[in-house]
């Protein structure tokens, strides 16, 4: 039914936020905006991120332990809310990218059987 | 950890300004930057919602759900005031009467007593179950009380308790008789029981030697003595003796008798006589025992049941064969409850059907309600509300209902409880000091919580599946059969339920109406009773003479037809002189294993049976020459005269009392025969009796004057002639046979009384349903009617056909009823000793009401039908 298609549509998105805010954290603390901007950065403008999104999304990883936010001062010279990759989370985005590459190689062979069959 | 609302916001405002700075950077004019970064962050009230949300927990998330749900469904409700207000008024009663027959059964059935260490506190009891009346509880007698004492083990330490009689003077008011409770010094302590002033009575107090001790009860210090702190040390005259007052006894059950002293032995001449300490047969003395450490009531069972069945080896003559004699040990407090116990259970029973009628009648009208609002569950149904969210909604408005009826009903137990606790105040002395507690509002949110939760799975949901264009056109109502079948199935409960508590009061009341036109043999109205106790110390005379005196000078009053003596007030006394001793005849032999015979044994002055209106069948009546000295006569009712002489010679022939009581056997000739009457029961049975004259016997405390006109009137004449005698005597409870029966029937007439109140409860709450369906169906059904009528159809017949719908609900409803109940009684036959079921009267009553009331409750819906208006009907949808 087409009710369950966009059950997983939306849980595979969900799944690729948080890695995706997890790699990016990688390079060091960063508040959201940032975090938006950079995602949009590296993609080449081809990922979007709502703020609508990012932001629940942040405090989910926050609860799980994942992050860790705390109050600085922006470049900008502006009070913003910075998030910090923890050991934890580190250990969740190596987990993350394990899943993530199966997945991308999974959905490949399943796309592309012919260039298997031509390896 | 958790960030708070400006937290949130802060985030926000942050994000906004980074972004609005980096636009302006970029070279963006700085209006068109806030507006392009406002526009880019989206809704910035929902985003902070759900950042919030993920720091909520799922609960919390989901009450906050239900607050909302409340307080919509609050501003529904008041939308259809007649409706909420039947739901909640409807539940309060059933929760109500639940909430408050409850408490009354946790206070009576489930309480523990005051005294230490209560689960060690037993009850012994001898019985004679072969006896009939008397026979269930005949205590024990002192060389019984000591034989049992010098052998178990298994009891620590005995306690006794006898009652008597005594006109007692001082400590407040006119000299009276009193209840008093005569104990051993260990009476105290077994029962474990402390003194709130003063001391109790300990050894010390044992023995012929000790001085006059008494302790008084609570209730008789803190209401007759205002709790005056002084009484201690005070005396007290008890008959003939005198006693000091050493303490006050704490609140505690009065058992096994509600006296306001107890007193020493040494109080009570009877006591140290001879009869009481030898006679083994003179039983009066209530037996209390504490068990022994490490045993248990079943070891102490065990025991006192073998050692008891030596006694009754070691004395034949003491215990017959056909009076079947037990001995029974059980918790003080099972004993006390235990009068209780079935009338409770039946009460909580009734409450329950109230409370199952209630809340079919509720779900009736929510079910209504929500066909009504089927549109706008189907509208939210597609509006994407799951479920879940629709229930909640439901679930939300029946606790709105529920809650407000819990409220109510637990406001309705507090009168409620005081009412069930003195009903139940007759069958148990513990129900006086049931208060509402914390019990009755946990029975009452349970009671509610039950009711909502039901009632929220009552009405069906909007199907997904089914199309929902037909519920969203809005405005119709439309009835599906499945409703339909479901509102009749409420409504057949409630008439199935109601039914069942009114053949149960029905049942009741026929037996009150049967007891109260019984023919007694008495003349019930002329005839005053009153009590005349041992007369005081003081009057000079001997106490035959007092009595002698006395009914000469009430004779002599104006309007006073007949006055006579005897020793028991028909009823009022029942039961105190326990089963009738065993006598013979001259020329009678009993049958191989067969006992002689037993009657009462009455005492009565000349002019007895004139005055109370018993009828002389043969012989004479006795004279004031039957007295001391002359020859020893009896008179002898019909029964013995029938049995023991079945050719008709009873006049002149001897009997004798053959029970040791009566010492050496002495022959009377029998110089009258009068008809039956029964003074125990009131339904009367064969009774036999042998009455002697007063004269030949010495004391008889009842005085009966037969009057003119309005026996009331003559007390106060009555009271008087007999002072002037003796100033101290107490001359007391002065009342008409007819009105002594009324009292004694009380608790058959209170039962009635409130089975009725819940049979008439049951009944309204029936009628409202059965016509809150009828009404519902035909208000669903009015382009049916029209079309109906449109085609020729009389208004009568449509009228007919509701009344027929009412009509078939109802005989439904009596159907599943009879069944119900018979299965009911068949259940309860197995934990309740004595369950009845009521005749073909109650039931054809019962049956004859209820459709009754179904036919009047359909009538208004009927009316309806027959006047609808055809045009309108037809054009309305």
């Amino acid at each position: 039914m087409a009710k369950t298609g966009d059950d997983a549509q939306l849980a595979l998105l969900q799944g690729t936020l948080d890695m995706l805010i997890l790699r990016t954290l990688q390079w060091g603390p960063q508040h959201g905006h940032g975090i938006g901007q950079a995602i949009r950065a590296q993609s080449d403008d081809l990922l979007k991120v709502e703020t609508g999104s990012l932001y629940p999304a942040l405090h989910r990883l926050v609860k799980r332990g994942w992050l860790k936010a705390e109050w600085g001062v922006s470049e900008a010279n502006q009070r913003a809310r910075y998030y910090r990759l923890t050991a934890a989370g580190k250990e969740q985005l190596s987990r993350e990218r394990d899943r993530w590459s199966q997945l991308v190689d999974a959905i490949g062979r399943v796309m592309n059987p012919a260039s298997e069959i031509k390896e | 950890m958790r960030p708070d609302l400006d937290d949130l916001d802060d985030e926000i405002r942050g994000h906004m300004a980074i972004s609005i700075k980096e636009r302006i950077e970029r070279g963006e004019d700085p209006e068109a930057a806030r507006l392009a970064a406002l526009r880019e962050f989206g809704n910035v009230t929902l985003t902070r919602d759900s950042m919030r949300g993920v720091w909520r927990h799922r609960w919390s998330d989901s009450a906050e759900a239900l607050a909302r749900d409340i307080r919509f469904a609050m501003r529904a409700l008041l939308r259809v005031k007649g409706m909420a207000a039947t739901v909640v008024v409807t539940l309060a009663l059933g929760i109500g009467a639940n909430a408050a027959v409850f408490s009354v059964v946790r206070g009576v059935l489930l309480r523990p007593l005051v005294n230490r260490d209560e689960d060690r506190l037993i009850y012994i009891r001898q019985s004679a179950t072969g006896l009939g009346a008397g026979g269930e509880n005949m205590t024990f007698s002192v060389p019984e009380v000591n034989d049992l004492k010098s052998r178990a083990t298994t009891i620590s330490a005995f306690g006794d308790f006898s009652t008597v009689d005594l006109a007692m003077i001082g400590l407040g008011g006119e000299p009276r008789m009193v209840k008093a409770g005569v104990v051993g010094g260990s009476f105290f302590d077994v029962m474990g029981l402390h003194a709130v002033l003063g001391r109790l009575l300990n050894a010390g107090d044992d023995g012929p030697k000790a001085e006059g001790a008494a302790v008084l009860t609570y209730r008789f210090w803190a209401t007759t003595l205002n709790s005056d702190p002084t009484v201690i040390g005070k005396t007290v005259r008890l008959g003939p003796r005198t006693a000091t007052v050493v303490g006050v006894l704490e609140p505690s059950v009065p058992y096994p008798a509600d006296t306001e002293i107890i007193s020493n032995v040494v109080t009570s001449p009877h006591h140290l006589g001879a009869t009481m300490v030898t006679r083994r047969t003179h039983r009066m003395t209530e037996l209390f025992g504490r068990l022994a450490p490490g045993t248990s009531v079943e070891a102490a069972r065990a025991e006192l049941t073998a050692l008891y069945a030596a006694i009754v080896r070691e004395h034949p003559e003491a215990y017959s064969k056909q009076a079947n004699v037990q001995l029974t040990v059980r918790l003080l407090r099972d004993q006390i409850a235990s009068p209780a116990r079935t009338i409770l259970l039946v009460l909580l029973a009734a409450a329950a059907v109230v409370f199952v009628i209630a809340c079919s009648n509720v779900a009736n009208l929510i079910l209504a309600r929500s066909v009504r609002r089927e549109g706008e569950l189907a509208v939210r149904a597609a509006l994407g509300a799951g479920h879940g969210a629709l229930r909640r909604t439901l679930l939300a408005e029946s606790l709105v209902l529920c809650g407000a009826g819990a409220v109510l009903g637990v406001l309705l137990a507090q009168p409620l409880v005081s009412m069930v606790s003195r009903y139940a105040a007759r069958f148990s002395i513990r129900a006086l000091d049931v208060t509402v507690d914390a019990s009755v509002l946990w029975v009452g949110a349970g009671l509610a919580i039950a009711a909502a939760v039901l009632l929220a799975y009552v009405p069906r949901l909007p199907s997904p599946h089914a199309p929902a264009g037909l519920g969203l056109t809005s405005g119709s109502v439309r009835i599906t059969p499945g409703t339909n079948r479901r509102l009749r199935v409420f409504a057949t409960i409630q008439v199935a339920c109601s039914f069942v508590l009114l053949a149960g009061a029905g049942m009741l009341l026929a037996t009150v109406i049967a007891l109260q036109a019984a023919n007694t043999g008495y003349n019930m109205r002329q005839v005053l009773a009153f009590d005349i106790p041992t007369p005081a110390p003081g009057v000079s005379a001997s106490q035959g003479d007092f009595y002698q005196e006395a009914t000469r000078r009430v004779g002599r009053l104006p309007g006073v037809e007949g006055v006579a003596l005897s020793m028991f007030v028909p009823w009022r006394d029942a039961g105190s002189f326990g089963p009738g001793p065993q006598f013979t005849v001259e020329g009678y032999t009993p049958a191989d294993g067969e006992e002689n015979p037993r009657a009462r044994f009455r005492v009565v002055s000349p002019g007895f049976f004139a005055v109370l209106g018993v009828p002389m069948l043969a012989g004479r009546d006795f004279t004031d020459d039957d007295r001391d000295g002359g020859e020893l006569v009896a008179i002898v009712s019909q029964s013995v005269a029938q049995r023991l002489f079945p050719n008709g010679e009873a006049v002149n022939r001897h009997m004798w009392w053959t029970d040791p009581y009566f010492g050496k056997p002495a022959p009377r000739r029998i110089v009258g025969i009068v008809g039956d009457v029964d003074d125990e029961n009131i339904v009367r049975a064969p009774a036999q009796a042998i009455y002697q004259p007063v004269r030949q016997i010495g004391v008889a405390g009842r005085l009966f004057v037969r009057a003119a006109s309005d026996p009331y009137a003559l007390v106060p004449a009555v009271t008087r002639a007999i002072r002037e005698i003796a100033a101290d005597q107490p001359v007391e409870r002065a009342a008409t046979l007819e009105d002594i029966r009324a009292e004694v029937l009380s608790p058959e007439r209170l039962n009635a009384f409130v089975f009725s109140a819940f049979a008439g409860i049951a009944l309204l709450i029936a009628v409202v349903g059965v016509a809150g369906v009828l009404a519902f169906s035909v208000s669903a059904r009015t382009r049916e009617f029209g079309v109906r009528l449109a085609v020729g159809a009389a208004p009568r017949q449509l009228l007919a056909r509701v009344l027929g719908e009412g009509a078939v609900i109802a005989a439904i409803g009596i159907a599943a009823g009879a069944v119900g109940g018979y299965a009911l009684a068949s259940v309860a036959s197995r934990f309740l000793a004595t369950v009845q079921l009521p005749g073909a009267v109650p039931v054809l009553g019962a049956a004859i009401v209820l459709i009754g009331a179904a036919v009047v409750a359909s009538l208004m819906p009927a009316a309806r039908a027959s006047h609808v208006d055809v045009v309108q009907a037809l054009r309305s949808e």
